[in-house]
């Protein structure tokens, strides 16, 4: 079997995505605040992080790696970098790398923009402007790629075989822990969406940008809020396997509605 | 200015400690409450949130980010905490430290309770709402000079820092420590260079070798990674205002916390005991550090900047001081007050110093600041990852 005729969006640079996602990053945590009313205005999306200032050895690279990924994920079709000017991640630096793998980019500088009122106007305006450019444009999914998040042990050949039944790439994160990590390195692995088995002592969880379906254990914690799950602890593959192309077909996932999901920055030094 | 009456009215809690605003702090104990705690923030007058991305890891950080949601619940800025937990036990240590520091009341709701997201939301909105209405309902009354807990910050720091805005600050906090008020200088690599300067300012000797130990275990950590710190700082930022290194950096930093003797050191996220001027270990990540002070009862805090930022806190008004004309004129709806008329000569140190310190009463008063206007309620775990201490 093929996979059924599905329809994404051609995003510049970043191949097929099964969502249209217009995302406003602040290159550093002062930005996040006026970020998330940029975002509001204009319908994007956001997260607030902790990152891009007061950051030494390894992690300046690996943030600027980070953002680049995020920015260039297949379910983004532009994006909107927010500095504040006098960070270690410079804005204009890392909106000039995103650009070299995608033109769809712009940034602003609140430092440069007078404050905080001017950088929201100047912002919303320049994403507005972004989004008319770099619209939706319909174009017919050749390849999807799912993320299975593994926190617990799950019997997952049968989704496995599934998948493959049906064309269907995927890319497997199996480690005990908080999903939310996992989700960061599928995340890079440019997977369209992620099929989570968060932990029994874990909520289920979302990421911004990608869709992510919850599956259910018989935990105590899970039984006790299973209308927050996508699927249930008695899904089939199958089941599984009809939800991720529904997915991927437009449907929104329970996170999704809720725009739950906070995203976790990987980082290894502390800050100075 | 000599007038020694306390002209300040807060909100006075059950420990003796005194509140200058009556928050109800929606206090998510998991990342994936986040969205649901600014939710309910956001629909109710009087409440604020904070989001972050821990999910409960038990790892080398722990009891760091634990001290941390565990005296931040507590701010006494804070008329009551409503806790979203998912109904772990991880969460319900965190409650339980959090009520043995603090009386400040918490009410906890349970998403595993609750049964849903929606019906989460729902109880915690009603909770929040009938709080929110008895704090605005509990009147300010007259609070002394101790009452105030005052945190010195810099941020963007330029080569105006040390001539304008933080001896100007210095000045402020030396009259307040001096009335009996507790104010308290943070970030170590803000002091690296400059450590033994504070250390000769200490009450007790054991206070000084305590400075120049703290600072010196931070430059250890810093090795540690591989890095030399002096070579990294001052920051890109820092050289485009004009300063040229760390220990220049330093000097100027440790303006802020004017010529009073110094009572203590504090780790991270500890809290002060008795009056007095204190040195905070904590990096000098802007917010990590602002929320080092939330959890420590910092109930006020001023913030030079060079270069200008928007940031604020949650629970602690935060008043911003420009160091220079030239970006305090400019960036108005993130400054409170420009310092940098001390450089253009049209006003003097204990000018503008008279000017923060008049502020901090109006602020502490009840009168919004610019960060609070913008609804800048940063909040960030420090974390140390695999560094050493």
């Amino acid at each position: 079997m093929s996979l059924p005729e599905i329809w994404g969006f051609q995003h510049e640079g970043r191949g097929v995505g099964i969502r249209h996602h217009q995302l406003i990053l602040p290159s550093v945590v002062c930005s996040t605040v006026v970020s998330r009313r940029i975002a509001q205005e204009v319908g994007g999306i956001t997260f607030a992080h902790q990152h891009g200032c007061a950051i030494i050895g390894v992690d300046v690279a690996g943030i600027d790696d980070f953002f680049i990924a995020l920015a260039s994920h297949p379910n983004v079709g532009s994006v909107l970098v927010v500095g504040l000017g006098c960070e270690t991640t410079q804005g204009n630096e890392l909106a000039e790398k995103i650009t070299k793998l995608t033109k769809s980019t712009e940034y602003l500088v609140i430092q440069n923009s007078g404050g905080v009122e001017g950088t929201v106007a100047n912002g919303a305006a320049a994403a507005r402007d972004l989004a008319v450019t770099y619209s939706h444009f319909p174009y017919p999914l050749e390849e999807l790629v799912v993320g299975i998040e593994l926190s617990r042990d799950v019997e997952i050949e049968p989704l496995l075989t599934e998948l493959t039944h049906m064309g269907i790439k995927y890319v497997i994160i199996s480690e005990a822990g908080g999903s939310a990590k996992h989700f960061s390195m599928l995340m890079s692995q440019k997977v369209h969406l992620i099929i989570s088995f968060p932990d029994g002592n874990q909520p289920p969880s979302g990421f911004p940008l990608i869709p992510v379906l919850n599956v259910a254990s018989n935990s105590p914690l899970h039984q006790a809020i299973s209308s927050e799950f996508d699927l249930q602890s008695d899904a089939t593959a199958k089941d599984m396997l009809e939800k991720i192309i529904s997915t991927a077909d437009h449907t929104k996932t329970i996170s999704e509605q809720n725009q739950s999901g906070e995203i976790l920055v990987p980082r290894l030094v502390r800050s100075v | 200015m000599s007038n020694s009456t306390s002209p300040l009215l807060g909100y006075p809690r059950p420990d003796g400690r005194w509140g200058f605003r009556n928050h109800i702090l929606i206090l998510p104990l998991h990342q994936a409450l986040s969205t649901a705690a600014r939710d309910i923030a956001e629909a109710t007058p009087g409440a604020v949130a904070i989001s972050h991305d821990w999910s409960g890891e038990i790892d080398k950080d722990f009891e760091r980010i634990t001290k941390t949601f565990a005296g931040f619940a507590g701010n006494p800025n804070i008329f009551t905490t409503v806790a979203l937990t998912i109904g772990t036990e991880v969460e319900t240590g965190i409650i339980e430290r959090a009520k043995r520091f603090s009386p400040t009341p918490l009410v906890e709701i349970k998403l595993s309770d609750a049964g849903s997201m929606f019906k989460l939301v729902t109880s915690a909105l009603e909770k929040a709402t009938e709080l929110a209405e008895q704090a605005a309902a509990q009147p300010r009354t007259p609070a002394p000079w101790s009452s105030v807990v005052l945190g010195l910050e810099c941020g963007g720091s330029d080569a105006y820092s040390g001539i304008t805005a933080n001896p100007a600050l210095g000045v402020a906090s030396d009259r307040l420590v001096e009335f009996g008020a507790t104010s308290i200088l943070a970030e170590t690599m803000e002091i690296l260079g400059a450590e033994h300067l504070l250390a000769a300012r200490a009450l007790d000797p054991k206070v000084g070798a305590q400075i120049i130990e703290v600072v010196a275990r931070y430059e250890r950590s810093i090795n540690y990674e591989g890095i030399d710190i002096r070579g990294a700082q001052p920051s890109r930022g820092n050289i485009e205002g004009g300063l040229s290194t760390l220990e220049e950096k330093s000097l100027g930093a440790a303006k802020k916390a004017g010529n009073a003797p110094f009572t203590g050191v504090l780790e991270y996220a500890d809290r002060p005991t008795a009056p007095g001027l204190y040195f905070m270990d904590t990096p000098g990540h802007d917010i990590e550090q602002l929320t080092g002070f939330a959890a420590a009862d910092v109930n006020i805090t001023v913030f030079t900047t060079g270069r200008g930022t928007p940031t604020g806190s949650a629970v602690i008004p935060t008043i911003k001081v420009a160091t220079n004309s030239e970006m305090g004129l400019v960036l108005t709806d993130l400054i409170d007050i420009n310092a940098g008329t001390i450089s253009d000569g049209t006003e003097t140190l204990e000018e503008v110093g008279q000017i923060i310190f008049d502020e901090i009463i109006r602020v502490a008063n009840g009168q919004l600041t610019k960060a609070e206007h913008g609804k800048h309620h940063e909040f960030n775990l420090s974390r140390l990852y695999g560094s050493t201490l």
